[in-house]
């Protein structure tokens, strides 16, 4: 083995998966990461006095940004999936370093996930902030789909992924991510936190952060609630608000929404069981067709959604669309092995409606399998698992990009190692 | 994406043996201390594919391996009453659903390394579950081979 191999064995490595809900930190060979990290930052302007120029503090981590700051907006540093504001982007990586793991950045081997599309600018800008501002002793780039591939058993694949931006069908080959045949559409879960919440005001109900409410009482179902408002400052930014509003959604579309067996047939959902849901505020009261209604777009676009972004492909169709992409000989494998994950994978009923509508699409003369993690833990952290336990391989040593191989032959060596 | 596993001398001079001299019927491989894929068991030329099947599970519902088999089957070739032999050879990666997640990942980032080892298998199977392992789902995937 050459010196330009990285020969580390005794430090362990660190693993960032990162997605726009939220980043996973932690140590590679751990089951879990030790960090969740919502990807929202808080940003606020301050100045000194007057005149100087005002200075730009980050609020990173789920109680920073809770907090009532007036005039704080929350923003994120991605877009698509990758890096858009390399600033931010730092200030969040030195959170995760200096306050969530406690790690000094040199003595550790970093392994971060990456989206299917992603380009090959992002990834050598990723290399040079990794290896010239961390001075990391050794970096590597993996594909998430690979990784969920790999944890799955499968490295011949299709990976469903449907987090809380989009979800994708994405074809992998030997472990090889089919970038030409990846389709993905821009609908995940927080396209349904939206609809709930456009739902939900539609209804006449009052939704407001946890944190506004001093005391309630609760009262009998449907009942308008009975509560005490805190002593909030007037200033807190919408962006703010928006973003609160989307975690009590997420909780709600977590309990309530369900994905209907088959296409949504109003009489039949009528007779299924109702859910009960109290809001923050004390407000509470059954749900009935609408926990089938409001996900029915995610498989059956034309349904209907209600303002915002619209699906165009349902499910389904993103995998069928995918398998048509690729070469002939793997669509059998390709629809023997469909390996569903990602946050938003755990609605009620995603597997089995997705199950129900590719065995209508599939050509009789091939086998169907739909394959999924069983909880959401698993699926929310497939690719850092995944991640985690590829780096620790005695054997994975010699994949890394070395500090040295890096100076030595440039940022472009991400590409040629890393692929 | 790979997990840097190697393959070991041992598992292409066994290949050989069963490719080229026709010496055994299969070879079960395992990965060694997480860095080599090397030989485990190797099947005589008379055993059967049930054999190859227990040897291949015989870790438990909890590991993985990797096989190699020399099948043989008869084909009827289409408009004659002749019938010929036909042997192929495949390799397949077992990798059940119950086994660890630590299993799973360094068995399946490592089988492509193995795949580039072994020069001239006629097919490759990804074996979750014994409906996809079992000799007749074996052979439906080497016939689909020979209608083209
Ligand atoms: N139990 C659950 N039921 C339904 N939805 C859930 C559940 N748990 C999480 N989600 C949703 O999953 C989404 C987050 O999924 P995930 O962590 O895979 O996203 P991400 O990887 O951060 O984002 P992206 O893939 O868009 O970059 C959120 O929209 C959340 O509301
Ligand atoms: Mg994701």
């Amino acid at each position: 083995m050459s010196g330009a191999v990285y020969g580390g064995d005794e430090v362990g490595a660190l693993v960032f998966d990162i997605g726009h809900n939220s980043v996973r930190a932690g140590y590679a060979g751990e089951d879990s990461p030790k960090a969740d990290i919502p990807t929202t930052v808080g940003v606020w302007l301050d100045s000194e006095d007057e005149v100087s120029v005002p200075v730009t503090h980050y609020n990173i981590g789920l109680c920073a940004i809770h907090v009532w700051r007036p005039e704080m907006e929350l923003n994120t540093f991605l877009k698509d999936g990758m890096i858009e504001n390399w600033d931010m982007f730092e200030n969040f990586l030195d959170y995760i370093y200096y306050s969530a793991l406690k790690a000094v950045p040199r003595d550790h081997p970093v392994l971060l996930t990456e989206p299917p599309w992603i380009t090959s600018p992002k990834r050598e800008e990723m290399a040079e902030l990794m290896f010239e501002k961390y001075g990391v002793p050794a970096a590597y780039l993996a594909k998430n789909a690979s990784l969920a591939a790999f944890a799955n058993g499968r490295p011949t694949c299709l990976v469903v992924d449907s987090g809380a931006t989009h979800t994708s069908a994405v074809p992998v080959h030997d472990g090889y991510v089919l970038t030409q045949a990846v389709v993905k559409s821009p609908v995940g879960g927080d396209y349904l936190s939206e609809q709930c919440r456009i739902f939900l005001q539609e209804k006449g109900i009052e939704l407001v952060p946890p944190s506004f409410v001093a005391s309630k009482e609760v009262g009998r179902p449907e009942e308008s609630p009975n509560w005490q408002r805190r002593d909030v400052p007037y200033n807190l930014t919408d962006s703010w608000f928006t973003y609160m509003i989307k975690e009590v959604m997420q909780d709600f579309q977590a309990t309530i929404l369900q994905v209907s067996d088959s296409t949504y047939d109003e009489e039949i959902v009528k007779t299924m069981p109702t859910t009960h849901y109290e809001f923050p505020n004390g407000f509470h009261k059954d749900f009935s067709v609408e926990r089938f209604k409001i996900p029915e777009p995610l498989f059956n676009p034309t349904t209907g959604a209600k303002a915002g972004i619209q699906p165009i492909l349902g499910v389904g169709s993103l995998v069928t669309t995918s398998v048509g992409m690729c070469d002939i000989d793997i669509r059998p494998a390709m629809y023997g092995n469909v390996v569903v994950t990602g946050g938003n994978s755990s609605l009620q009923g995603f597997t089995e409606r997705l199950n129900r509508d590719l065995a209508a699409k599939t050509p009789p003369s091939m086998r169907l399998k739909v394959i999924s993690a069983p909880g959401t833990v698993e699926r929310r952290f497939g690719a850092w698992t995944g991640g985690s336990i590829l780096s620790s391989l005695g054997s994975f040593q010699q994949m890394w990009v070395s500090k040295q191989e890096y100076e030595e032959g440039g940022k472009a060596i991400i590409q040629t190692k890393c692929y | 994406m790979a997990s840097g596993v190697t393959v070991s001398d041992a598992c292409k001079t066994t290949y050989e043996e069963i490719k080229k001299d026709k010496k055994h019927r299969y070879v079960i491989f395992y990965i060694k201390d997480e860095r080599q894929i090397d030989v485990e068991v190797i099947g005589a030329r008379d055993e059967e594919y049930e054999q190859f099947l227990t040897n291949l599970q015989a870790g438990g519902a909890g590991e993985c391996r990797y096989g190699l088999y020399d099948f043989e089957y008869t084909h009827q070739c289409q408009g004659t009453s002749e019938a010929s032999k036909k042997q192929k050879l495949f390799l397949m990666s077992w990798c059940p659903d119950t086994a660890k997640v630590k299993k799973k990942m360094l068995y399946s980032s490592s089988f492509d390394a193995l795949k580039k080892s072994l020069v001239g298998v006629q097919k490759y199977i990804q074996a979750t579950d014994l409906s996809e392992a079992s000799q007749e789902a074996v052979e439906e995937k080497l016939r689909a081979t020979d209608r083209q």
